[in-house]
């Protein structure tokens, strides 16, 4: 504060008769915002918005600004795996079993020519009965784009010929290799994130709503209500799950379709994983019931249900947000470990699970290496889910 | 080992002249000694006897009796190849513990046994005789003994028949069913210390492949060891104690925990196979080591077997192929896959192994097995016409499948016995067994099943679309491999495949019950019977018997459960058995086979794909005696068993490697 | 203190009676019993089975009586300490389990001391340097265990091993010293082999670590008494490590409960890869082969591992945190 400067500072002066006083205050006009004026940049940041300030903090984290990029981006690519893939789902080719991947050139020679593989040449080795394929320099196989391949159905709904890239004529496109009846791995992997990243969601939606549920009651009403929940929680927590796997998966009846199947398992996974949310959910609520606004809330007749859906979870939303996404990486890792113990789904559905679980035995990994390839989408979705969540569980309370 | 009973005394008279003393001495030397050796011939057998080096310590403090009376007098000989040498341990994988019956299974030491040509011969008993097919009399070896050293003799069958057979509370259930003719039980008598007989009024021709089973039916028992848990001969207060220490609920329940031959758990039961078990489970790694009794010996008269020790490590299934890879095994052919067979093969000058091709003996490979008992009544009318299975057995392209998944080295055919059977014929194997889509089609339409939907699928009499749910035991990739080729090769007969995994359980109740349309399995057990073997696995005798479970069943209870055969042309089956059980010759049996191979491969009652395939097995290069191709099959042939594990040997090599490690 | 602790041991006993009806729903639930699914398997494989003779037994073990009288029976038991019989093994539980009880510790400390050893570090290191792409980097490497497959990681690392360092597949020691008492060698083996199945199940639990740790000591951080701190002139390291980690030591302690049957559980799909000799393969066979009172008992004993192991972990968080031995936010 500059101190004014219209102050007289001679000595006390001989008061005048019947003359005011000179003042000792400033005259000049009353400026709130004088001492603390913010720059254009402050304002933005106070006047922003709660949600405004999350995407900020959220951006902060680069791995989940990424992440979320990565994933939306594969979320888009299962809509249309069926034109991207080169090949149809089934489709098989007898005369290039286990055949290794096929490296894209652009120049033949010193020539550019396009994308293009060279063609494979097979011979059977009678020695030790292995497929072996060279690459034949002089048959070059031009990629096609936007052509007309094998035929599929597009979601099961219309079908249609068209693929993104697929093989010259008479000549094939083994991005990733071939697997033991020839199929094609790319197109697997492909098909096969359909049913991997579908799986985490409904899991998750089912775990959510039970532990929100669950969480909400026990949070809310406390007493003898949390004691039981809490204990449901802590005996769901101590039953290993390997166990509840195999008996839930054998409960599963034998004729149901592959799609019932399917959601079966997402059922026995989000079964499994609620409790981490519930007990979110449950301590949030215990601390936020004594707040001043769920008191106000009480006091003015909202009924319970009320309270927790309109006013006390929307203030913690964000968190759950965060868990809800940090709990999808398991369901997904849930699913290709019940393919492993044969619990979960098989041949002839295809998922990740199902081809991790083909390439796990030791011919694969001695002689085929590239039919592990699967595992590398795996872990990058996993962890894209790790990183989003991280970052939105940080930018969960922006204001901390 | 020369053992000179007595001793030389050399005749030394006084009036011979110095001078030739030497010579007569000499000269009368010879003369005694070839006395002595004529008179040491004539006490004992023909032969002298040397065993492993291992019990030389033992035998020379006196803990074991030497070798000449350890032996029966006359051991089995064995036939072999080339001679080997004592010493070495086998290391073999299994993926469980109750694998320890493995051993048994492998030591195939038989009262009677299947030779390489799969003919029944003598074994454990020294010779037998069988008369109308209705008695049978067994000549035991006389001084044979269990692996503790107790005689071995007619009391051990004694015991089984009247005090474990025969006994209400360890068999309630009356003796075995092998046993029982029409529900008669045979008469059974010990002429003597060494020969037993068993007798009926009819016929048993299952009772000899029962006793060569590689699933034994042991009708003997180590008595001596036995009789400590029998209530008739122990001390009731000492087994009361026992009951009451091994928690048994009753003293017939620790008797029949004690009794277990097969399973071949109990380190402490004697047994009559090549190596005993040393290890009390529970463990992961079980060594057996040499019997001192063992009845067999090499034509040199060493008593076999020649390897000192087998070891079983246990360990998870999956990992078997990669272990064997790595070289940690000395012969290995349970759990490996032919799909392993490359990766083995490159292992093999790492792992001092070499990796031989034997062949399955498997009928077919995989089969597909229509339920001709299902409850579907429109599927059930289908399945029995025999136009519908001969339709998807030419839709089957056999050939794609033998390419695709066996490299071509499998052999194209129906569920039919294979070439190394003297039953085998071409015909049986390849009826019905081309791809001929044009004709299955025709068959299809001939049958009424001519309309189609708009996809192309048949239409079933009641409008359903013609889709077969092949119900399968989820268990090997080979069989959804298989399925998968065939979906797309019968999607040109407008059938829809569909494959449904289940749970082994699972799928054999639902086969059984009949809720189940179509199975999918591996083909006849046995592939290469001959003449003398029972020919049950073409008629419906058993609930096993996934095409027919119900007819199979009824039999089996004797009409209790199950239904009766109500196609003729089962029914002609089960007449032509009836018949091979009557008959009285070689021919006539050898004709009611054909007769029966023919009906059931015309009929294609079971759709096979391929057979003989080919079986992957490990062995280091130090072990010697193992045959380069063989058939490899669980019944008859023990998998190893007809091969006669007691005479492989391992040369030098084997312990220079052990060394190193 | 001494009312909130009887109080939770007390609710321990309906707790456990509880998991122990589940946990024989859960091994009960699929069809069959043990023998119908040893019968199925001996039949699958073409040998012989007496049908009689499966009655005979059935009744004999007593696996014709209701669900009910069986579980009854086995409460009974537990409760006197006798754990049952396997019938796979033909012995009693105690005598199966035991044996493989010391490796399977042996393997679950070591894990537990890798995970501790690589996410402390981590996470500190994340926290302090927020953002930078130190930061970046080591959370991607803690997070990497966690994404890959176990299974699949198993095996390649079985075979890298083998290939490269010529340890044998599998198992935690070399097939040699299987039986041989315990040496120098044969504790070198299992070192040899011991760093596989560490690793494998070890770097799945860091992440949670990691994660736990880096956001309690966010918050730590981000407190008042730092900032004081900081401002009276402590080193950094000092503050660091004197105040605000040991707020954030909180999950390593309360985490030890719920660690052990991760672990654990974990472990199963690893050990039946590696064929190790613990528990976790074994609980495997005993579930698919309905051996129920191997499988149940085991199972018994986890949860009252896990139970104790919770309940214990709260009680050294109410001894080393007076926040909650003085009952404030965490009783309401």
């Amino acid at each position: 504060m500059t101190p004014p400067t219209d102050i007289a500072t001679t000595a006390a002066p001989e008061p005048m008769a019947r003359e005011p006083l000179a003042h000792r205050t400033s005259t000049a006009p009353f400026d709130p915002y004088s001492v603390e004026r913010m720059n254009a940049e402050q304002e933005r940041y106070y006047l922003a918005s709660q949600w405004r300030m999350m995407w900020w903090k959220f951006r902060r984290h680069r791995l989940a600004v990424i992440s979320a990029a990565f994933l939306t981006l594969v979320y888009f690519i299962i809509l249309i795996s069926e034109v991207l893939s080169p090949y149809a789902l089934h489709s098989r080719h007898v005369d290039f079993i286990y055949a290794p991947p096929q490296g894209v050139h652009l120049f033949d020679q010193g020539k550019f020519v396009g994308p293009f593989v060279y063609g494979l040449d097979y011979r059977l080795n009678m020695q030790n009965l292995k497929r072996e394929y060279t690459e034949n320099r002089d048959r070059v196989e031009p990629i096609r784009f936007f052509c007309l391949g094998e035929r599929y159905e597009f979601w099961g709904l219309f079908e249609s010929r068209l693929h993104l890239a697929c093989a010259a004529e008479g000549g094939t496109m083994f991005l990733l290799g071939t697997d033991r009846l020839g199929r094609d791995l790319l197109s697997r992997i492909l098909y096969g994130a359909r049913i991997s990243l579908t799986i985490g969601l409904i899991g998750v939606a089912v775990s959510f709503l039970l532990g929100l549920g669950l969480g909400g009651i026990a949070g809310y009403y406390g007493g003898w209500v949390d004691a039981a929940v809490s204990r449901l929680i802590e005996i769901v927590r101590s039953v290993p799950h390997v166990p509840l796997w195999l008996a839930l998966s054998a409960i599963m009846p034998v004729n149901w379709s592959p799609i019932l199947v399917f959601f079966g398992i997402t059922l026995i996974l989000g079964l499994l994983d609620w409790t981490g949310l519930a007990r979110a959910v449950r301590s949030k609520l215990l601390a936020l019931r004594e707040e001043d606004f769920c008191l106000a809330a009480e006091l003015m007749g909202a009924r319970p249900r009320r309270i927790i859906w309109r006013h006390l979870i929307p203030s913690f939303m964000s968190h759950l947000i965060a868990s809800a996404t940090l709990a999808i990486p398991s369901m997904i890792l849930g699913e290709t470990a019940l393919s492993f113990l044969g619990l979960g789904l098989r041949p002839p559905i295809t998922s990740w699970g199902v081809l991790l679980n083909e390439a796990q035995n030791i011919n694969v990994v001695a002689l085929y290496p590239w039919l592990m390839f699967p595992v590398l989408p795996v872990i990058l979705v996993v962890l894209a889910y790790n990183f989003l969540g991280d970052g939105l569980r940080d930018a969960a309370d922006p204001y901390k | 080992m020369r053992s000179m009973p007595i001793s030389l005394i050399p005749f030394c008279s006084p009036t011979l002249r110095p001078r030739s003393r030497p010579i007569a001495r000499a000269s009368l030397t010879f003369v005694a000694a070839l006395l002595a050796g004529l008179i040491q011939s004539g006490t004992s057998s023909a032969q002298s006897y040397s065993d492993a080096p291992m019990f030389a310590d033992k035998v020379a403090s006196g803990d074991l009796p030497p070798v000449s009376q350890r032996l029966p007098e006359h051991p089995a000989i064995a036939d072999m190849s080339e001679a080997g040498r004592y010493g070495g341990e086998l290391d073999m994988l299994m993926a469980s513990a109750k694998d320890t019956r493995m051993m048994v299974v492998y030591s195939y030491a038989r009262l009677v046994g299947y030779d390489r040509d799969f003919k029944i011969v003598a074994d454990i008993c020294e010779s037998y005789d069988v008369e109308d097919g209705r008695i049978f009399t067994f000549h035991l070896r006389k001084g044979m003994r269990w692996s503790d050293g107790k005689p071995f003799d007619a009391e051990d069958f004694r015991y089984y028949w009247e005090d474990v057979a025969n006994n209400h509370d360890l068999s309630p259930t009356g003796p075995p069913s092998v046993l029982m003719v029409d529900g008669e039980a045979p008469k059974v008598e010990f002429p003597d210390k060494y020969t037993v007989r068993y007798s009926w009024s009819k016929p048993n021709a299952d009772f000899l492949p029962a006793l060569a089973g590689t699933t034994p039916l042991y009708i003997y028992r180590p008595s001596h060891y036995l009789k400590k848990f029998h209530a008739k001969y122990a001390n009731a207060d000492e087994l009361a104690e026992k009951v009451k220490e091994a928690e048994q609920p009753s003293w017939a329940a620790l008797h029949n925990r004690r009794d277990n031959m097969y399973k071949n758990d109990n380190p402490k039961q004697p047994t009559l196979d090549p190596w005993m078990l040393m290890t009390k489970p529970p463990s992961d790694r079980f060594v057996f080591e040499r019997n001192p009794f063992y009845y067999r010996v090499d034509p040199r008269g060493r008593q076999l077997p020649y390897i000192d020790r087998v070891v079983f490590d246990i360990v998870d299934s999956k990992l078997i192929p990669a272990k064997v890879g790595a070289g940690e095994v000395t012969l290995q052919a349970r759990n490996l896959r032919f799909d392993n067979y490359t990766f083995l093969k490159d292992g093999e000058t790492r792992g001092d192994y070499r990796v031989r091709l034997w062949t399955s003996g498997s009928g077919s490979q995989v089969a597909l097995y229509p339920n001709l008992n299902t409850n579907d009544e429109v599927w059930r009318k289908i399945l029995r016409d025999v136009r519908f299975r001969r339709a998807l057995s030419l839709g089957i392209d056999r050939h794609e499948i033998n390419q695709v998944i066996y490299y071509g080295l499998a052999h194209e055919s129906g569920n039919t016995v294979l070439p190394q059977s003297p039953l085998f014929d071409a015909g049986y194997a390849n009826a019905w067994a081309g791809f001929d889509i044009d004709q299955a089609n025709r068959l299809l339409d001939e049958m009424g099943l001519d309309k189609r939907d708009d996809a192309g699928i048949r239409l079933l009499p009641d409008g359903r679309t013609a889709d077969i749910l092949v119900e399968s035991a989820g268990e090997s990739t080979e069989e959804s491999d298989v399925l998968e080729l065939i979906r797309d090769s019968w999607a040109q007969l407008g059938i829809r495949l569909y494959v449904k995994p289940s749970q082994r359980e699972v799928f054999r109740n639902r086969i059984f019950a009949g809720d189940s349309v179509m199975a999918v399995w591996t083909g006849l057990d046995d592939g290469i019977p001959t003449a003398e073997t029972a020919p049950v696995e073409f008629a419906p005798t058993s609930q096993q018997q996934l095409q027919w479970p119900k007819w199979g069943q009824y039999r089996e209870t004797m009409g209790e459960s199950g239904t009766a055969a109500d196609m003729p042309v089962a029914a002609q089956l089960l007449d032509l058995l009836q018949q091979w059980r009557d008959a009285e010759t070689d021919e006539t049996r050898t004709a009611i086979w054909q007769q029966m191979l023919r009906i059931y491969s015309d009929q294609v009652f079971v759709i096979g794909t391929v057979n003989s395939v080919p079986q992957p097995v490990v062995a280091k290069d130090f072990l010697h005696n193992l045959p380069e191709t063989a058939v490899y099959n669980w019944e008859p042939g023990a998998q190893f068993g007809v091969y006669k594990p007691d005479t492989f040997w391992l040369d030098e090599s084997a312990t220079a490697t052990a060394a190193t490690n | 203190m001494f009312t909130y602790l009887l109080r939770r041991l007390i609710v321990m006993v309906p707790t456990l009676l509880v998991i122990s009806f589940l946990v024989f729903a859960i091994i009960q639930a699929p069809p069959g019993d043990y023998l119908s699914t040893y019968m199925a398997e001996l039949q699958s494989q073409g040998e012989a089975v007496d049908q009689a003779k499966i009655d005979f037994l059935r009744h004999q073990y007593g696996l014709d009586r209701s669900f009910l009288e069986q579980y009854a029976v086995w409460v009974g038991n537990l409760v006197q300490g006798d754990l049952g019989y396997s019938f796979e093994y033909g012995l009693p539980v105690n005598q199966v389990v035991g044996d493989r009880l010391a490796l399977t510790i042996v393997v679950s400390v070591a894990t537990i001391a890798f995970i501790w050893l690589v996410s402390f570090p981590i996470g500190i290191y994340s926290a302090v340097r927020q953002y930078s792409v130190g930061d970046y980097a080591l959370t991607f490497l803690g997070f990497l265990g966690l994404a890959t497959p176990s299974f699949l990681l198993a095996l390649v690392l079985l075979y890298f091993a083998n290939v490269k360092f010529g340890i044998s597949i599998g198992g935690l020691m070399d097939p040699s010293f299987a039986d041989a008492p315990w040496s120098w060698a044969k504790a070198r083996s299992v070192l040899a082999h011991l760093w596989v199945p560490v690793i494998v199940i070890g770097t799945s639990g860091t992440a949670g670590m990691i994660r736990r740790l880096r956001a309690n000591l966010l918050d730590e951080l981000q407190k008042q008494y730092v900032v004081t701190g900081r401002a009276k002139g402590l080193s950094p390291a000092k503050l660091l490590w004197k105040y605000p980690l040991r707020m954030a030591l909180n999950p390593f302690i309360a985490d030890i409960g719920g660690l052990l049957p991760e672990v654990v559980s974990g472990a199963v799909i690893v050990s039946v890869v590696l064929s190790l000799p613990t528990t976790g393969p074994m609980l495997l066979d005993a579930l698919r082969s309905q051996d129920m009172y191997l499988a149940g008992s085991f199972l018994m004993f986890l949860a009252l591992l896990t139970v104790v192991g919770m309940f214990l972990s709260d009680l050294a968080l109410a001894v080393l945190d007076p926040r909650i031995r003085l009952g404030a936010a965490a009783t309401k």
